[in-house]
């Protein structure tokens, strides 16, 4: 069966690289056959890779110890779905993982684009296998999952425990999906450039695909932030690590580009930016897929010095030069045909938001490589920390989150005083009269009070919206008001998708200024009987409880919890010792409100002395957050899923483009 | 062209102000970040600065008193030849243990002695298994 795998792998690799040479053959010397026998060998090189995605999934279920991967990710007594999840719990695997979910992207692609794009097809089946057969390389070549041990081992080491963890069977693949879908929105890009076709089509085409992307790239950063706070114990859910940076990166650029795209397909503007938007998009996939197996950014998180690294920065570097190249070439191309005209207009907040945006991500961006750049410059390391993004990001994140109340509203070309008035007048005083009481209630944190004013701000600018546009339906169209609400988001998905999405985005501003401003932390060493008060929590230790299974022993402090005097429950704060690893982690006892979360830590208890030590965190609003991320990924469903309008603008871009194509050929 | 230009002039503020808030945000909150060898070899440079240190968990030489919270280790390096000794004060994080690699951030005394503010180990990543794996075969 091993073996199966091994020689999947290969076959997938000459596959791959025999698509990209037979693709872009048939394209520069038009002949169809060889793009579409290249369209065939990416099906092959699918079906090889899932191939040897199952191969290794039966290594896992079946605990097959004499692979050096399953001994190293999985044990006898590592319950089934963390057998399944352990395909992706270590670096080959990841790497395996990584490119069965973009080899089936491709082919859902080839699917889709069987009957159109006859002209972009085959670049991006080019573009998508040249990728394919990079991680299919380093699987080959560097690391393998398939590696036997000279000696099967009676045991296996078992997942790292941190990653026993639920959120862990669904963060990695949502980020991966996010991370892989961002090459598809590329390869079209690639194919545009490579064509000279740099209309409509190829952005109309991937509108979806970005989406797709950016859906699972904000569920897979929502998911690791809920990791980190349940699983990690020090009452936060964002530390601005390296790795998180590296998910954090794409999410921006990716959001950038949703919106300027707007712009170039109503005006015909930021052509160029776009382009450049998807293609940064691309390389910070590639990027933080790097950062994360290189090493060369010392992080919280140890990495394994995998050797690994040099071939991502020259992959990385090679993407950038062929793009450069294309991009230079087809400058005059991507020239826009309209300028702007006036500051107050919805195409200049977008630009703005859109620097903000690119602005966060340079920033963060920075003071991720800075230890690299610091050393290689003065020969000396320095490091920031989160002082460093909370301080550069916070300002910057207030002034996107008053654009969000700006740019949706805010007419296009040239903002009349009336205009301005009728959608900012009401807002704005909500607003400020939302600061003034904050402030006059004696709040002295000025970023948390600009937030939530900001926050009122922009959900009365959506708010307006949603009701303006049911009022009009019931005065036009005579439908009761829940019926015209439902028509006017049902057949404007897009928009009012979109202000969803900004609902979401604000609770998640909201959590994040409120957990961060009013976070309550206490430390106390304690017996049984005592009694910790912290803000309206009255919390006594009862008593300490010890249990045990062929896979970790844990023991549980039993807290009795009132909140303003009445009893509210009991609480279970768990530190656990997996067996296999000889290690401990900590299990977080929640209680969670819309109001506040309770957030105890057991953290150490001592047998001879009875003393027990417990951190406690009251994080008020930090629900929103979770919520927020929530009502984002539904909004993102409402945005994505298809209108017949769109389809026919769709249909419309592809015969403009097919007669083009036809005259052209003739 | 004016509006153009007017448009140039309102980026380059975002940009300046981007570029503003970096530079100072990276020169209030910088910290040296060396590995135990470096800190050993510049001891009399580095005394009494803010620092990031990375080494190990010096063999049989943590302390630890649950009641306090105390803890004293020696930051050794990699070969446990030498080394700093460590006080903090605080829980233990989940994966501190003697040959496990640390972080401390705090101050490094004249006297030679660190104090650390923060502990961090080595952790959370998914390919921190493989790490485990090897140290074990040694």
């Amino acid at each position: 069966m091993v073996d199966l795998g091994l020689l999947s792998l290969r076959l997938a690799l000459i596959g791959g690289l025999y698509a990209v040479l037979a693709a872009i053959y048939g394209a520069v010397a038009r002949r169809p056959a060889y793009a579409r026998s290249a369209r065939q060998a990416a099906y092959a090189v699918h079906a090889l890779v899932a191939v040897a995605a199952l191969v290794l999934w039966r290594a896992l279920v079946t605990r097959d110890f004499s692979l050096e991967y399953v001994a190293s990710y999985a044990s006898s007594t590592l319950s089934l779905p963390y057998r399944i999840a352990a395909l992706w719990g270590g670096q080959a695997g990841s790497l395996l993982f990584w490119a069965l979910i973009l080899t089936t992207m491709s082919t859902v692609v080839h699917l889709q684009n069987r009957e159109r794009n006859a002209a972009l097809m085959p670049y991006v089946t080019a573009t998508l296998m040249a990728i394919a057969a990079f991680f299919l390389g380093l699987l080959v070549f560097m690391t393998s999952p398939f590696e036997r041990l000279p000696v099967p081992a009676a045991e296996g080491a078992d997942l790292n425990p941190l990653l026993q963890n639920y959120w862990m069977l669904i963060h990695p693949p949502a980020l991966y999906l996010g991370y892989v879908g961002c090459s598809v929105p590329f390869a079209f890009a690639i194919a545009a450039l490579a064509t000279g076709r740099l209309g409509d089509v190829w952005i109309r085409t991937t509108r979806r695909w970005t989406l797709f992307a950016w859906f699972f790239l904000t569920l897979g950063n929502m998911l690791g932030a809920r990791w980190a706070y349940e699983e990690l114990g020090w009452g936060g859910y964002w530390a601005w690590d390296p790795v998180e940076n590296a998910a954090f990166m794409p999410w921006l650029s990716c959001t950038a580009f949703l919106h300027s795209v707007m712009i170039q397909e109503k005006k015909n503007m930021l052509k160029m930016w776009n382009m450049v938007l998807v293609l940064l998009t691309f390389c910070l996939t590639i990027f933080g897929t790097f950062l994360t197996r290189s090493g060369v950014v010392s992080s919280v998180h140890s990495f394994t010095q995998s050797g690994l690294g040099p071939f991502f920065v020259a992959f990385l570097l090679s993407v950038i030069a062929v793009v450069a190249g294309l991009v230079v070439w087809r400058r005059p191309l991507l020239r826009g045909e309209n300028e702007i005209d006036s500051f107050l207009s919805r195409e200049a907040a977008f630009l703005f938001n859109n620097l903000l945006l690119v602005g966060i991500a340079f920033a963060t961006f920075w003071g991720t490589v800075f230890p690299v750049i610091s050393e290689a410059v003065r020969g000396i390391k320095i490091t920031v920390g989160p002082p460093f993004f909370n301080k550069v990001n916070a300002p910057l994140g207030l002034a996107l989150l008053f654009m969000t109340g700006v740019g949706p509203v805010i007419a296009w070309r040239r903002a009349s005083a009336r205009n301005l008035r009728r959608s900012f007048a009401v807002p704005l005083g909500v607003g400020f009269a939302t600061g003034a009481a904050i402030f006059a209630s004696g709040w002295r944190n000025y970023y948390a009070v600009v937030c939530f004013s900001l926050a009122v701000f922009v959900l009365a600018t959506i708010f307006m919206e949603f009701y303006r546009g049911t009022r009009a339906r019931q005065a036009l169209m005579g439908e009761p008001a829940p019926r015209a609400l439902a028509n006017l988001v049902g057949k404007n998905r897009r928009r009012y998708g979109g202000y969803v999405i900004h609902v979401g985005v604000v609770m998640v501003f909201v959590g994040v200024a409120a957990s961060s401003a009013f976070r309550l932390e206490e430390q106390e060493t304690i017996r049984k009987g005592d009694v910790v008060q912290v803000g309206a929590f009255t919390l006594t230790y009862q008593d300490i409880h010890f249990t045990e299974d062929a896979h970790y022993s844990s023991m549980l402090a039993e807290i009795a919890v009132a909140k303003n005097g009445a009893p509210v429950g009991t609480l279970f704060p768990e530190k656990r010792f997996y067996k296999k690893q000889q290690q401990p982690t900590t299990e977080v006892a929640l209680r969670s409100t819309l109001a506040e979360d309770l957030y105890l830590v057991l953290g150490s208890y001592d047998d001879a002395t009875g003393l027990m030590t417990m951190i406690v965190f009251v994080n008020p609003l930090v629900n929103w957050l979770w919520i927020g991320g929530l009502v984002m990924v539904l909004g993102t469903v409402i945005v994505m899923s298809p209108t017949a309008a769109e389809q026919r603008a769709l249909a419309a871009a592809l015969a403009v483009e097919e007669r083009g194509l036809e005259a052209a050929l003739r | 062209m004016d509006r153009n230009r007017r448009f140039i002039v309102g980026a380059s503020i975002i940009v300046a102000a981007v570029a503003y808030l970096v530079y100072t945000g990276i020169r209030e909150t910088s910290v040296y970040y060396l590995t135990i060898d470096e800190l050993l070899s510049r001891r009399a440079e580095v005394a009494g600065e803010g620092l990031r240190v990375a080494g190990r968990v010096g063999a049989k030489s943590v302390q630890w008193n649950p009641a306090t919270l105390d803890l004293t280790f020696r930051l050794a390096n990699f070969e446990d030849s030498d080394g700093v000794a460590v006080a903090y004060n605080g829980v233990l994080p989940d994966m501190f243990a003697e040959g496990r690699d640390v972080i401390v951030e705090g101050t490094y005394a004249r006297d030679g002695s660190f104090h650390a503010r923060t502990l961090l180990t080595s952790c959370p990543s998914k390919y921190e298994a493989e790490a485990g794996a090897e140290v074990a075969k040694e």
